[in-house]
C-alpha cells in the first residue's frame, strides 16, 4: 500500500520510512559505538585522543547515513555538491565568525597548543581545559566557574599552559635578618627541598643569596617540580622553610629603618628631673 | 660469593646465570596469609581483624598510618614487592638509578652487573574470584628526578645505586637487586652512569632473603641506550611477584625504553 503513495518523482511513502529508519538506526548505531569506543579504550588512550576518536566515528557514520538517505529520496549528490558549493559561499559570508571559530577549532585539535584536562591561561582566564570542541574551548575556572571561549579568540591570543612541560620552576625570596647566619639558613633550607619527593633532583634547585636589601639579607630559592604538583610543593615547603628557620633562631626579618638623631636625646635627664621633683613634694 | 658470568654480544645467556647471595638477611615477610593476621616487622605493623561483619585492616611504618575497612567475607592477604613507583603518588611510569661510580664500558663487549633498586610493598586482597590492590607503602625515602629537559624530558623515580659484581647483602624490605646486562654495541668505549626503566615492564622475583629483577641495557650510541626487562629470577626457586598493572590489567603496549638524553 505504502509503495504506491507517491510523494513526488518516485518517492514514496515506504522511502520515506526507509530514510527515517536508517537515519534512525544511524543514531542509535553512532551513539552503541560510542559508547563502547569510550568504555573500551578508557584505560587505554588519553581522554583528549578518545573524544576525538569519538567524535569522528560518531559524526562519520550519521554522515554517511544522512547522504544514504537523501539518494533514496531522490536527491543527486552531485548537484548537492554544486549547491553546497554556493550555499557553502553564501553561509560563508553570513556566518564568518561561526567558520572562522570552525577553522580555529580545528587548528587547534591539530596544533594541540592545549589538550583537555591542561592547567592554562587563555586571555586572563585561569583554569582547567575541559573540553575542546569545535567551535569553541570549554574551561573549568579554578573557582569552579564554566567560562566558553569562541575558538578563534583561543586560537589568536596567546596560551599559556601551565602543564605543557613535564616540569617547572618556582621560587622563593627569604629575607632574614642581617644577624643571622645565612649559611645555616641556605643549609636548612637545602635539607628541607632534599627532603621533599618532588622538589626534583635534576635539574637541581638553587638557594643562594641574591642580595642584601634594604632590610634583610634576601636568599634565593629557585626549585624544579613536576607540573602537576608544583603548586603543592611551592605551597608545602614555603611554610616548612619559615617553621625550620624559626625553630633554628633564624627570623624573616621586618622593614625596619634606623633614625640617627643630630642631637643627643635628653630623655634620661629629664626622667632624673621628674623624680627629684617628686622626691621633694 | 659467586663471580657473576661474563657473556659477550654474540653469545645470549640463556637466563641460567647463577648467583649467590651474601649475608643473612630478614627472614619471610613476603607471601599469601590467612585471616586474621598480625606481622610485626623492622617497624611495620600489619593486621586484618574480623569485627562483626567487617574486615578491619591496619598498617602502620614510622611515618604513617594506613586503616581500611573491608566488607567481605573471605579473603586472603598477599604480600610482596611490586613497582617501586607508587608513593608517595603515582606520577610517573619511569624509575632512573644513578650509578655512584661512572662505569667505562669496552667496545663491543656485555657484562653484567649488580645495582640495586628502591623496594615498595604491596598489599593486596584476594577474594574468591578476584584479586585488589589494599595498601601500598615504602621504608626507603622517594625521591623524583627529571630525565631530559622539561620539554621532551621524562619524571622519573630517582634512585642511586653502587654498582655491584655480585649480589650484595641487601634488606628485602628496603632495596632489591637488579641484574643489569649491559651491551655495547658501539665501536667505541663508553661511559655509563645512569639508567632509565619502565615500570610497565618490571618482572620482580623474591624469595626469603633477596628481592631481583633481570634487565638489559643495550647501548646504541655515546648517548642512546634502550633498557628492557628480563621475566625470569636471578637466583633459583624464587616467586613471582604480582605486580600492579597486572591486578590493574593494563594493556602494555611496550615494555621497553629508550634513553635519548644521555647514559
Amino acid at each position: 500500500m505504502i509503495h504506491r503513495i507517491v510523494l513526488y518523482k518516485d518517492v514514496t511513502v515506504f522511502d520515506i520510512l526507509v530514510v527515517v529508519v536508517i537515519l534512525v538506526i544511524a543514531f542509535f548505531t553512532a551513539k552503541a559505538l560510542s559508547v563502547y569506543l569510550r568504555r573500551s579504550l578508557k584505560e587505554k588512550m588519553a581522554r583528549e585522543h578518545l573524544d576525538i576518536l569519538v567524535k569522528v566515528a560518531t559524526y562519520s557514520i550519521i554522515v554517511v547515513a544522512a547522504l544514504w538517505a537523501l539518494t533514496l529520496l531522490g536527491l543527486n549528490l552531485s548537484g548537492l555538491l554544486v549547491a553546497g558549493g554556493i550555499a557553502g559561499i553564501v553561509i560563508g559570508f553570513a556566518s564568518q565568525s561561526i567558520v572562522g571559530n570552525l577553522i580555529s577549532g580545528i587548528f587547534l585539535i591539530i596544533e594541540r597548543p592545549i589538550r583537555i584536562g591542561n592547567q592554562v591561561n587563555v586571555e586572563g582566564v585561569f583554569g582547567f581545559v575541559e573540553d575542546i570542541k569545535i567551535i569553541s574551548t570549554v574551561i573549568r575556572t579554578y573557582d569552579g566557574l564554566y567560562v566558553r571561549i569562541p575558538n578563534q579568540k583561543v586560537f589568536t591570543s596567546s596560551i599559556t599552559n601551565f602543564v605543557g612541560n613535564v616540569a617547572r620552576r618556582f621560587e622563593y625570596v627569604v629575607g632574614i635578618r642581617y644577624s643571622d647566619d645565612a649559611d645555616k639558613a641556605i643549609k636548612i633550607i637545602k635539607d628541607l627541598v632534599e627532603d621533599h619527593p618532588f622538589a626534583l633532583k635534576n635539574p637541581s634547585p638553587l638557594i643562594f643569596v641574591d642580595n642584601l636589601g634594604d632590610n634583610s639579607v634576601n636568599i634565593m630559592v629557585r626549585i624544579w617540580a613536576p607540573s602537576s604538583d608544583w603548586y603543592g610543593v611551592k605551597t608545602e615547603l614555603l611554610w616548612k622553610i619559615k617553621k625550620s628557620l624559626e625553630l633554628e633562631g633564624i627570623e624573616i626579618a621586618f622593614p625596619q629603618r634606623v633614625v640617627w638623631f643630630a642631637n643627643e636625646l635628653n630623655k634620661r635627664e629629664v626622667r632624673e628631673n621628674s623624680l627629684a621633683t617628686t622626691s621633694y613634694e | 660469593m659467586d663471580e657473576i658470568n661474563e657473556d659477550t654480544v654474540n653469545t645470549e645467556q640463556d637466563g641460567s646465570e647463577s648467583f649467590s647471595r651474601n649475608g643473612d638477611l630478614a627472614g619471610s615477610f613476603f607471601g599469601r596469609y590467612d585471616i586474621p593476621l598480625s606481622i610485626k616487622r623492622e617497624g611495620i605493623s600489619i593486621s586484618m581483624e574480623k569485627h562483626a561483619d567487617v574486615l578491619v585492616y591496619k598498617r602502620e611504618t614510622p611515618y604513617e598510618t594506613m586503616e581500611r575497612v573491608l566488607l567481605a567475607d573471605n579473603a586472603q592477604i598477599l604480600i610482596n614487592p611490586v613497582e617501586p613507583l607508587n608513593t608517595p603518588k603515582e606520577i610517573t611510569p619511569f624509575l632512573h638509578i644513578e650509578f655512584e661510580k661512572v662505569l667505562v664500558l669496552e667496545p663491543k663487549v656485555s657484562k653484567v652487573v649488580c645495582i640495586t633498586f628502591p623496594i615498595e610493598i604491596g598489599v593486596f586482597i584476594s577474594g574468591s574470584k578476584d584479586l585488589e590492590s589494599l595498601d601500598i607503602f615504602s621504608l626507603e625515602k622517594q625521591k623524583f628526578t627529571l630525565y631530559g629537559d622539561p620539554s621532551n624530558g621524562i619524571i622519573c623515580r630517582s634512585w642511586g645505586s653502587d654498582v655491584h659484581p655480585v649480589i650484595p647483602p641487601l634488606n628485602p624490605l628496603h632495596s632489591g637487586v637488579l641484574s643489569l646486562k649491559i651491551i655495547n654495541t658501539t665501536g667505541k668505549w663508553l661511559q655509563v652512569s645512569q639508567a632509565v626503566f619502565n615500570a610497565y615492564g618490571m618482572k620482580i622475583y623474591y624469595n626469603k632473603d633477596v628481592v631481583s629483577m633481570k634487565a638489559s641495557m643495550r647501548i646504541m650510541s655515546n648517548r642512546t641506550a634502550e633498557t628492557d626487562f628480563m621475566d625470569s629470577p636471578i637466583i633459583a626457586e624464587m616467586e613471582n611477584s604480582l605486580e600492579l598493572y597486572t591486578v590493574r590489567k593494563l594493556v602494555v603496549t611496550s615494555t621497553k625504553y629508550v634513553m635519548e638524553a644521555g647514559i
